[in-house]
Parts: C-alpha cells; sequence; structure tokens
C-alpha cells in the first residue's frame, strides 16, 4: 500500500514537471558539466562599467562551462585593434565591443542579431528590454547587429558642496536675482559659472576638447541646444544640414564657456577632467559625464566629490535640451567560430540579474527596467538625471567615414572657440569640407 | 657549381641570408606598394579592395593635411636634431676626461634614453598640465603666468620638439663620448704642444676625426624620428586642431581613423622614398671610402 502510495507520487511529480517545462516552452536548464569546455575572446573598451563586469565572469563560467578572455583597451584601440583583428574569414575576437559610431563602419563584418544562436543557459536578449533611445545604436541599415549594452548619453554634474553653500548662494542671489542651483539653461550655466570664476572660487566649466569623437559630440550638443542639426539622411542620402547662423550662435556660447574654463581647456580630455572635478577643489563647477565614468567620480578612494554630485539632464540651450548619445553595442563577428557561446555571453551579461548587479556597482546598463527602478532612485542619483536625459536624447551621425568628419569638425572647432578663427570661418569650413568628404564618397 | 676561380658557387652559400632579407626587408616593401595602389577599407574585412592605380599617390599630392604633416615632420627633424647634436658634442667634449663621479654622471645621463617612448610622452604631458603640472607650478613660484603649453600650437610643437630633444640627445651623446674616446690622445696633445687652442683642436681635429661617428649619429636619429609616433600621439593626439599631427600620426590616422589602408601604404611608400633620400645623401656623398680616405689625408 505505502509502495503503490510512493508510486503514485513519483508519476505526479514526474508528470508536474513535464507540464511544467512543456508550459514555459524551455528545454530544463543544461548542466555545466554537461556542455562542452569552451573559450571566448573579447574585445572591450575600458571603463569601470566592463570591468565591473570581469568580477561576475566566474558566475558565467560555472553555469556555461564557457571561459571569456577579456582584453580592455582604450576606445580608439579597440577602432583599432577590431579594424586589424576582425576580417570576414578570420577573427581574433568572438565578441567586439563596437562604439556607436562605428557600428555602420563595421557593419558588413558582424552577424545580424537574427542569426544569432538561441541561448541554451541564458534566453536571447529581448530586444525591447534596452532603452528605446539606446536601441538604433545596435542598428545599421535597419538591420540588428549588436546589442546595447551601456546607457551612455549626456548627464550633467554640478557640485552640490559649491550650489549649497550658503555664502555663495547668498552672494550669486544678491548679484544675479536668482537662487544658485543644477543649471538648468546655458544662461545660468554661464552666470554661475563666471560667478564662482571671477571669485577664484573655481572654473566654471569643464570642456571636451579632447578626442576627435568626443570633441563632435560637444559640437553636436552646442548644435542640437541652439536648434540645428549637423548632418541628416534624408533622400536616401547623408547631406550637411548645419543652419550657419544657429551653428555660428552654439560655437559663440561655447567659446564663452571657456573663458571660464580651466587653464588648458584647449586639449581637455577625460584624464584632466576627472582631475579637475574630482580631485581639485578650485578645479570644475559644472559639466557633462560621460554615465559610464560616474564610477569613478562616486569612488570616495580616488574623488573628493563622492557623493557631494548633483545630477541632472543637460541644461537648455535657447531651443531646448540636448543630451547625446555615446553607447557602446557589443557583436559577434561572422568569423567567429565560437558564435553559440558568443551569444550565450552577450545574453547573460544583458540579463536583468546581471544588470542589476552592474547598478549596483554604480555602472549603467542600457536595460529600461534597471535604469528606471525607483528602488535605485535615491541611492544612485544618477539614474533619475539619466531618464530626463533619455527624453532629450540626439544622436552624433553615423556613417562610415565619420572619421573624416569628426577630424574635420575638431580641426575648426578647436579654431572657432579659442580664437584662432572667426567662429564663422570655422563653421563655414566645417560645412565645406564636410560636403567634400561626403560628395566624394559617393553620398 | 664551380665559380669562376674553380671554387663553388657563393649561391647556395648566400640563399639562407637572401631569403631572409627578401622576407623581411623586400617583400614587406613590395606589399606596401602593391596595397597601396589599391582602395581598400580596412573596415570592410579582407576582401574588398580595389585596384586604382596611382590614384592614392594623386589624391595625396592634392591633401592639404599631407603637406601639412609632412612640413611638420620635417621641421621636427631640422629643428630637433640639430640641437640634439650640439648638446650631445658639448657634452661629450665635456665629460671625456677622468674626474671624481665621472662614471655616475656618464651614466645618469644616459637615463632618459631608457624611458619607454609612450612613458616619457605621458609624464611630459602631465608636466606641461597647466594648472597640477610640474612646470607651470614651478613658473608660477617665479611669478610667471600660467601657460597652457599644449593647447596653443605653437608651445605644444615646441613641447614635442623639447621632449624629443630631453629623450634623445642622450643618445647622441653615447655615439659621440664613443667616438671621441677612440681618438688618440697623442694626436690632441701634440696639437696642444704646438701652441693649438681650442676651439683650433675641435675645429682642425676633434671634428673631423668624428665625422663619421657624427654622421653615424645624425643617420640614426633622422631615421628615428621619421618614425615618432607613439610620444606625440600621448601628449597631443596631434592636437590642438592639426597643429602637431605629424606624417606618421597622419599615416596612422588615414590607416584607423580613415580605415583607408591603401593612402596609409602610399604615406609608408613616400616616407620610405624620404628617408632612402636622406639616407643616400648622407651615406653615399659623406661616408664612403674615399671621402673618408681622403679626410684621412687632410688630417
Amino acid at each position: 500500500m505505502m509502495k503503490s502510495k510512493v508510486m503514485l507520487f513519483v508519476i505526479v511529480l514526474l508528470a508536474v514537471s513535464a507540464m511544467a517545462a512543456f508550459a514555459n516552452g524551455e528545454k530544463a536548464p543544461a548542466t555545466a558539466a554537461a556542455m562542452p569546455q569552451r573559450t571566448i575572446n573579447v574585445l572591450l573598451w575600458d571603463d569601470p562599467y566592463p570591468k565591473a563586469l570581469m568580477a561576475m565572469l566566474p558566475e558565467f563560467t560555472a553555469a556555461t562551462n564557457i571561459t571569456v578572455n577579456i582584453e580592455m583597451l582604450q576606445p580608439p584601440q579597440v577602432l583599432t585593434k577590431t579594424a586589424i583583428s576582425v576580417t570576414n574569414t578570420t577573427t581574433d575576437y568572438d565578441v567586439v565591443g563596437i562604439d556607436e559610431g562605428n557600428v555602420p563602419v563595421f557593419a558588413s563584418l558582424l552577424l545580424p542579431f537574427d542569426s544569432w544562436y538561441k541561448g541554451t543557459v541564458y534566453p536571447k536578449t529581448d530586444p525591447k528590454s534596452v532603452t528605446p533611445k539606446m536601441y538604433s545604436i545596435g542598428t545599421w541599415n535597419g538591420v540588428q547587429l549588436g546589442v546595447p549594452i551601456n546607457g551612455n548619453l549626456y548627464v550633467w554634474m554640478t557640485r552640490k558642496d559649491l550650489i549649497e553653500n550658503p555664502t555663495y548662494m547668498s552672494q550669486f542671489k544678491a548679484k544675479y536675482g536668482y537662487a544658485l542651483g543644477v543649471p538648468k539653461t546655458f544662461k545660468e550655466l554661464l552666470e554661475m559659472g563666471t560667478f564662482f570664476n571671477e571669485n577664484g572660487i573655481a572654473a566654471g566649466f569643464g570642456p571636451f576638447n579632447g578626442g576627435p569623437a568626443g570633441v563632435l559630440s560637444e559640437a553636436v550638443f552646442m548644435w542640437e541646444s541652439y536648434g540645428t542639426k549637423f548632418i541628416d539622411f534624408t533622400g536616401g542620402t547623408f547631406k550637411v544640414v548645419l543652419d550657419e547662423d544657429k551653428a555660428v550662435e552654439g560655437m559663440e556660447f561655447y567659446k564663452k564657456l571657456m573663458t571660464i574654463s580651466p587653464k588648458g581647456a584647449e586639449t581637455m580630455a577625460h584624464v584632466e577632467r576627472q582631475a579637475a572635478f574630482a580631485a581639485d577643489p578650485k578645479g570644475v563647477f559644472s559639466m557633462f559625464i560621460w554615465p559610464a565614468q560616474i564610477a569613478a567620480y562616486e569612488d570616495p578612494t580616488k574623488s573628493l566629490v563622492a557623493g557631494k554630485i548633483a545630477y541632472s539632464a543637460p541644461p537648455a540651450g535657447p531651443r531646448g535640451q540636448a543630451a547625446v548619445t555615446g553607447a557602446w553595442a557589443i557583436a559577434i563577428p561572422k568569423a567567429s567560430k565560437n558564435q553559440e557561446a558568443a551569444a550565450e555571453f552577450i545574453y547573460w551579461w544583458s540579463s536583468k540579474a546581471i544588470a542589476d548587479k552592474l547598478v549596483q556597482a554604480n555602472t549603467i546598463p542600457a536595460r529600461t527596467e534597471t535604469l528606471t527602478n525607483p528602488a535605485y532612485a535615491s541611492s544612485k542619483p544618477w539614474l533619475p538625471a539619466l531618464a530626463d536625459s533619455m527624453k532629450v536624447a540626439a544622436s552624433r551621425p553615423r556613417f562610415k567615414e565619420i572619421g573624416q568628419v569628426q577630424d574635420v569638425v575638431k580641426k575648426y572647432w578647436i579654431m572657432g572657440i579659442t580664437g584662432a578663427m572667426p567662429t564663422r570661418d570655422a563653421v563655414r569650413a566645417i560645412v565645406k569640407e564636410t560636403n567634400d568628404i561626403l560628395q566624394k564618397a559617393g553620398y | 657549381m664551380k665559380g669562376a676561380g674553380g671554387h663553388g658557387s657563393p649561391v647556395p652559400f648566400l640563399l639562407p641570408a637572401l631569403l631572409i632579407v627578401f622576407a623581411v626587408l623586400i617583400f614587406p616593401i613590395i606589399f606596401s606598394f602593391v596595397v597601396s595602389l589599391f582602395d581598400w577599407p580596412l573596415s570592410a574585412g579582407g576582401g574588398s579592395r580595389r585596384f586604382i592605380g596611382a590614384s592614392n599617390y594623386v589624391d595625396l599630392v592634392k591633401d592639404k593635411e599631407f603637406w601639412n604633416s609632412l612640413k611638420l615632420q620635417l621641421g621636427f627633424i631640422f629643428i630637433a636634431i640639430p640641437l640634439e647634436l650640439v648638446l650631445g658634442l658639448a657634452a661629450a667634449l665635456l665629460l671625456n676626461r677622468e674626474f671624481q663621479g665621472g662614471r655616475v654622471i656618464r651614466a645618469l645621463i644616459l637615463l632618459p634614453v631608457f624611458f619607454l617612448p609612450v612613458v616619457s610622452g605621458m609624464t611630459w604631458r602631465f608636466m606641461l598640465q597647466p594648472r597640477y603640472g610640474a612646470l607651470n607650478n614651478f613658473l608660477l613660484a617665479l611669478g610667471a603666468p600660467e601657460i597652457t603649453w599644449l593647447g596653443d600650437p605653437t608651445f605644444a610643437y615646441a613641447a614635442i620638439i623639447i621632449q624629443d630633444i630631453w629623450r634623445m640627445w642622450p643618445f647622441v651623446f653615447m655615439l659621440l663620448y664613443a667616438g671621441l674616446a677612440g681618438i688618440s690622445t697623442d694626436i690632441l696633445e701634440a696639437a696642444e704642444i704646438d701652441g693649438a687652442h681650442f676651439s683650433k683642436r675641435l675645429f682642425s681635429i676633434i671634428l673631423p676625426l668624428l665625422y663619421p661617428t657624427i654622421l653615424t649619429a645624425l643617420l640614426l636619429r633622422i631615421i628615428d624620428a621619421l618614425r615618432i609616433f607613439s610620444e606625440v600621439y600621448v601628449m597631443t593626439e596631434g592636437g590642438p586642431g592639426m597643429a602637431t599631427t605629424l606624417f606618421s600620426l597622419y599615416t596612422h590616422r588615414q590607416a584607423f581613423g580613415y580605415m583607408k589602408v591603401g593612402m596609409a601604404s602610399a604615406m609608408a611608400i613616400f616616407l620610405l622614398v624620404i628617408s632612402i633620400v636622406f639616407a643616400v645623401t648622407l651615406v653615399r656623398k659623406n661616408m664612403s671610402l674615399e671621402k673618408l680616405e681622403e679626410r684621412g689625408g687632410d688630417r
């Protein structure tokens, strides 16, 4: 009697398990031990985000029996190495990180997302899980080629220790007639920055004048804020649509910001900006940040302003706000011999569980539900700011010849904002030389 | 397999060496030249290339940034290397004697040569940082205004030259010191006894005898300076604007910024031609045996 009850229980248990698996429509998860040992090579950019991911890799390897060799390089070197190491027929890497501007450059070498393997351990990434403004960065010509992996776009940082200082608050109010705070408009940014700069408290602004891609971001930020686009895809081709007057106004305003920026602003790149904002009490009052770098600014061992930064969307220009996107997509080269393992790795990385852990490490995944999770809003104050920035996101132009265009913009933008050339002449030179590049490229 | 003199032919013995020379020296040059005749976008993978003849060379000649980079590169060579030679020679003359601590000083002078170029570039970048850089702090202490060294086109160009002089003059010193040590003291002492003062000894004895060493140093430095890249890349990335985009940086940008391998190869071939012109001018016209014998005869 007892024996038959046990038998009945076992049968019912098996039936329920089978039905549950059937209802889910998925295979029972394979155990790592049952999976073959595989190794994949991954090329990523070097910042706190991939570094935080590296700490979690043992978990992935334990679940999949896949060993991941991650190589991290500075962004320009990622581009160089990808160009050398990935071809139509061979590749040194099974997964590559690609800056959004370069997705068109490598599009022909990447495996379309639709052709990626279905995950064995982790389900295939749902494109809808990605923040909508970020989704397009992984696509080219309407084909999704990579999974956008970080929610990187302009977020504004302002030093709370300065704007909450009672003395500065009263002095500023007495002079300008309104309250000191996070600058909401360009006018406020200039006036508050000038106030701090003139009084020797801190430089008013931290520009970015480093690499060509970053300089183009600043130019697009200004131009969009003044109501003009740079290049548009219209009528099946790329055209320069820059409104000269608005572009000049944007450049002139940036020129004013340069006068309240730290010495050496003409060549300020991320290293100098971070040193000025986070390590120098007289450094910088307010500037943009790529959220991917926030972890370094909020690390008390590296930053004097950790926990003392007010985050917001960028201040508005005369025609509104603009937050330039600078996200990365991760993709699988067509030539990879480990496409299945590579896809598994990307599915794991883009999963909700990992996104939640990455947020805890002060980094910015691209998943909407993680970025907008109210549970993180108080402990991660940049997330609500990021959500606000997403509403006014603006992208840099993307096409194969963007490298040449970036150099043209950088050359004349720097000359314009430093006074080495009249701003109108600089804008005209940008338009002329960009048109030459587009024409030569057959657009 | 018998040679003219009844000996075995030398070809089998030379063949391995010739093969190695071809593989490591000749083939890359031929390959670069062939690539320079193609439109080969690096980003399109290995397969997508199109023969375009001399179009890359024609485009280069029309490209004002190409000429700008060449001008900057040649300016760099003609400013930095003479100064390195003067400094190296002066130090070699000064230290070519025995004195207390001489060996230590000579060893210390050589230290910058052992700096990795990329480390040297980064060190100078931080040293020249206007706000927290060592140089400006020193100048500020003396009452000078803050200077944005790498933000001004002229200062930035001067900075990369000074960095190179700092790092490489000890190399010239090393060569010239070795050359000086090889000059017989008997000649110099005899000249001194004959009443020749220092400048007479320098221009009539030391420099003529050092001539081959100076030429060697010059040639090595020119070849090295034509290839300068990493220190400038980390110091300025070619900026501000294009103010320090030397030839090598522009070649790199063509290859990995614009993905134009054909164009970058055309620039590499151009650089090779320049190098050959320098080498032929220096070696063939000044270091031929006849010339050296002539100079020996003069002495």
